[in-house]
């Protein structure tokens, strides 16, 4: 298995939200994919890539916390918080919630699920989220009848009324159409600007990630491959290559123009795989 | 009744309500708690775990019942309740854990622990003959004779059960449909999730002694079906339950007075009636929004 990490650019040590030491992922005491070192900062956007299986899921939930570590650890400074948003079918649509409830919820921390109301400091985060994330209009509604764009704002609302550091989203454009894919990206580019967030953003989407990461982690349990990085060495990693080079070449990537061009030409497959 | 005999007339019921006050209250008590807790069964998808923890309430009273007869025993081993609770825990303890696994799905896993509560009670029950219609009441829910301890126990437990859901029931709402933001937010979501089917099994265990399986089984189930169709948050949702609980044990027991049927399949009824209107009510609500042009609800 091949696990490597490069870090580029020395940041502030204040500014570290998380930071995987040897991280080594699986279940139980079997690994799924090499040990792998990285450090998200306040204004990162890690994207999280690999195919379906690759082991983003199981990685993201470890660092989380909701998965136990095989091997090495998981630094999060005291005081770091973490805004959580889930795939969108994780809230089951037979339990009845107002869009302003299921917002509020995000604002609810430790001990506060005590308390049978919200503080004014809360109630002030909560508005926030709701002017950040645009969800106004939205309020009245059921979580359960909103269009698939929507409720990813929803839930980017709910994650941001708890004032977090770091956002973690997982898959957040899965069964989006393409203009609600780019509408969801653009309001998670202008927010992370705007709030000074760190974001961990998952998905199996390369084309999506690629363009708006600053650093990537390519993740591949069938190959026991896990890179970190600044984006443009992961792309042009010829580990990476291998896998992705002739998707990147063959257009996904086109879906979203951006400023970076793809490093396509670096990530071609330098050897043809069997039943390519 | 007789073919010929009149009716049972409400007028009647009333004048004998002292003699029907305990039954009454202790169905109200009953259906209004179980109705609560029977949201988050519904709406967490493990309606046959409540239907297993009756089953396995009703073989502990018949267990404790046996033992007394055939081994004279004394203290908790002899004590219905106590035999319930400890069975309807070992069975919650068991049925929690239960997964989807390669050759057993946790379906088959429920299954399999309501069969052995019912079918164990019923094997039991030929084994005793001084209290078998006792039996019969637990697993189908007579319920016409309460005694005041009985009731005081539900009353106790109901009261409990109670104050811990309204003072965490934010805890038991987080923990129940969104567990993992949950616990990234800090909360202890396998204490919560360990003290609401604690809530449940001790709330089922006493119940089904007290009322019967069938009556806590629908209590569990029906009233949170109706609410769920009505209400707009989980919150609601388990106000409009406990409501329409403790109305169905009421008015299940006036019916069954009324129409002479067995009072847990009366209140099992009423239950049915009540969702069955809430979908009724939410189908014309619904053609209303439609026509005045809001998007489908």
């Amino acid at each position: 298995m091949s696990g490597r990490a490069r870090e580029g650019g020395a940041a502030a040590r204040d500014d570290v939200l998380l930071r995987a030491r040897g991280l080594v992922v699986g279940f139980g005491r079997t690994p799924i994919l090499p040990a792998v070192d990285f450090t998200v900062r306040r204004g990162e956007l890690w994207g999280v890539v690999g195919r379906n299986g690759a082991g983003k899921t199981t990685l993201f939930r470890t660092l989380l916390g909701l998965h136990g570590i095989v091997e090495g650890a998981v630094d999060r400074p005291a005081g770091v918080t973490i805004g959580y948003v889930p795939q969108r079918h994780v809230l089951d649509p037979l339990v009845p919630a107002r869009t302003a409830d299921l917002i509020a919820e995000g604002a609810e921390r430790g001990r506060s699920f005590l308390v049978p109301w919200l503080g004014a400091e809360a109630k002030a985060r909560v508005a926030r989220a709701i002017a950040a994330t645009r969800t106004e209009p939205l309020l009245d509604k059921r979580y359960r009848d909103l269009s698939e764009g929507e409720k990813q704002r929803v839930l980017l609302a709910r994650a941001l009324a708890g004032a977090p550091d770091l956002l973690v989203l997982d898959e957040p454009t899965s069964a989006m159409d393409v203009v609600a894919e780019r509408e969801a990206i653009d309001a998670l580019t202008r927010l992370r600007e705007e709030l000074d967030l760190g974001v961990l953003l998952v998905s199996h989407h390369l084309g999506l990630v690629s363009q708006v990461a600053d650093k990537l982690l390519f993740l591949d349990a069938d190959d026991g491959v896990a890179l970190a990085g600044p984006a443009d060495e992961v792309l042009g990693d010829p580990l990476f290559a291998r896998r992705y080079g002739a998707v990147l070449a063959d257009g996904e990537a086109s879906r979203w123009p951006s400023s970076r061009p793809p490093a396509v030409g670096a990530a071609r497959p330098t050897e043809p795989e069997a039943g390519a | 009744m007789t073919p010929d005999a009149p009716a049972p007339t409400l007028r009647q019921f009333l004048d004998a309500w002292e003699l029907f006050h305990d039954p009454v209250v202790a169905a109200l008590v009953a259906g209004g708690v179980l109705g609560w807790l029977g949201v988050y069964i519904v709406l967490r998808r493990v309606v046959f775990v409540s239907a297993a923890l009756s089953q396995a309430a009703g073989l502990g009273v018949a267990l404790a019942f046996y033992l007394q007869s055939a081994v004279g025993a004394t203290g908790l081993a002899g004590d219905p309740l106590a035999c319930a609770t400890a069975l309807t825990l070992a069975t919650m303890l068991f049925v929690s854990r239960a997964e989807d696994g390669r050759f057993v799905s946790r379906e088959s896993v429920l299954g399999a622990a309501y069969l052995v509560g019912s079918a164990g009670a019923l094997l039991v029950g030929t084994k005793i003959r001084k209290e078998a219609h006792d039996i019969g009441d637990i697993l189908f829910g007579a319920a016409v004779l309460v005694t005041p301890e009985d009731l005081r126990t539900l009353e106790i437990v109901a009261a409990v059960v109670f104050v811990l859901q309204v003072g965490l029931e934010k805890g038991f709402r987080f923990a129940s449909f969104d567990p993992d933001g949950a616990r990234i937010r800090g909360l202890p979501v396998r204490l919560l999730d360990a003290a609401l089917f604690t809530s449940i099994a001790v709330a089922v265990s006493v119940a089904t002694r007290v009322l019967g399986a069938l009556p806590v089984f629908a209590f569990t189930v029906l009233p949170a079906m109706a609410a769920v169709l009505m209400a707009t948050s989980v919150r609601s949702a388990l106000v409009i339950a406990g409501a329409l609980g403790a109305f169905a044990g009421g008015a299940g027991y006036v019916l069954a007075f009324l129409r002479s049927w067995p009072v847990g399949a009366s209140q099992a009824a009423v239950g049915v009636a009540l969702v069955l209107g809430a979908a009724a009510l939410r189908a014309t609500f619904g053609a209303v929004r439609r026509a005045a042009g809001a998007p489908r609800a």
